[in-house]
């Protein structure tokens, strides 16, 4: 299990921008320290958590959140079905607490041919999964920290930080046309409707791009 | 919460090839839907003047994010970008 942890360790260090980000912009938004532990606690999912507290804190309604969550969420239905038959044969207690780990991270690391086989495998998963949750939510609990002890420093471009995050996230993935393609058609969408104040706007412009991306892959094959 | 609904081996779901390409995409989607505005959109209305630092800082992030890769080097230089241009104007 502490092989696991400290394989894991670089990416655990990798996220903690994420994490203190995360924790300093729900504060930002109105959320108390622990609404904000709570988000990372329960959800413990880093583009879950920052779309969520976008969209509460501009009174989205409820249904267009939970769409939301479960759009963003849909890749990690595709791991579900992916670790599935190597996990059926355990017990649900096993099953449910590495379900609830997964995260890309741990995803990355179960690809092996063996993953999850054996007990001693098992236990390094545990270890890896276990180990990032705790960091993130160190991360969390320190950008929580930062914003209440530092009010005034924090203020400054917050809402900056999380545009550059996203672009960190977005751009190095743009590696195929079709991507290009739903990126920009996002894009443009989401500026139209912001210039006619379509509240729904977010969600459409990222429905439109889905589709975008997804029609210009048919296209070409 | 997704997660480990799918992975219970009873659910007889099974996901067409379609349905997982289009979900392929809402990462970047979802992602870039929510920071454009950020970059645009200032106290209600478009901004796209020179003035704006959002857009400077959104710039020098893609550049850096394009060239790196790198989540540091984006936040790096994008919020050079953002914060000289917000002391300049």
């Amino acid at each position: 299990m502490i092989r696991g942890a400290a394989d894991m360790l670089p990416l655990s260090l990798a996220v903690l921008p994420f994490g203190v980000l995360f924790g300093s912009l729900a504060i930002q938004k109105g959320f108390t320290w622990l609404e904000g532990q709570l988000f990372s606690v329960i959800i413990f999912s880093g583009a879950v958590q920052l779309v969520t507290v976008e969209l509460v804190a501009e009174n989205t309604p409820f249904v267009a959140l939970l769409f939301m969550a479960l759009v963003v969420s849909s890749r990690h239905f595709l791991y579900g079905l992916r670790l599935r038959d190597r996990l059926s044969t355990q017990s649900v207690r096993w099953r449910i607490g590495l379900g609830f780990l997964m995260t890309d991270e741990l995803f990355a690391f179960s690809n092996h041919r063996r993953s999850y086989a054996s007990k001693y495998r098992l236990y390094y998963a545990l270890g890896a999964g276990g180990s990032f949750y705790v960091a993130w939510n160190i991360w969390t609990a320190m950008g929580i920290f930062a914003v209440v002890a530092l009010p005034d420093l924090s203020n400054l471009g917050l809402d900056f930080a999380v545009a550059a995050v996203f672009i960190a996230l977005v751009i190095p993935e743009v590696k195929t046309v079709p991507t290009l393609v739903c990126v920009l058609a996002s894009a443009t969408s989401s500026l139209l409707f912001l210039f006619y104040g379509f509240e729904l706007g977010l969600i459409a412009s990222a429905g439109i791009g889905m589709l975008c991306g997804y029609g210009m892959q048919r296209v070409r094959s | 919460m997704t997660r480990y609904l799918f992975l219970e081996e009873k659910l007889p779901l099974r996901l067409g090839p379609n349905i997982s390409q289009l979900l392929s995409f809402s990462g970047p989607a979802v992602l870039t839907a929510i920071f454009i505005p950020i970059l645009f959109f200032n106290n209600n209305s478009i901004d796209i003047s020179i003035s704006n630092a959002y857009l400077w800082g959104g710039v020098g992030a893609i550049a850096a994010a394009y060239k790196t890769k790198n989540v540091y080097w984006t936040i790096a230089c994008g919020g050079i970008l953002f914060i000289g241009v917000g002391i300049y104007f």
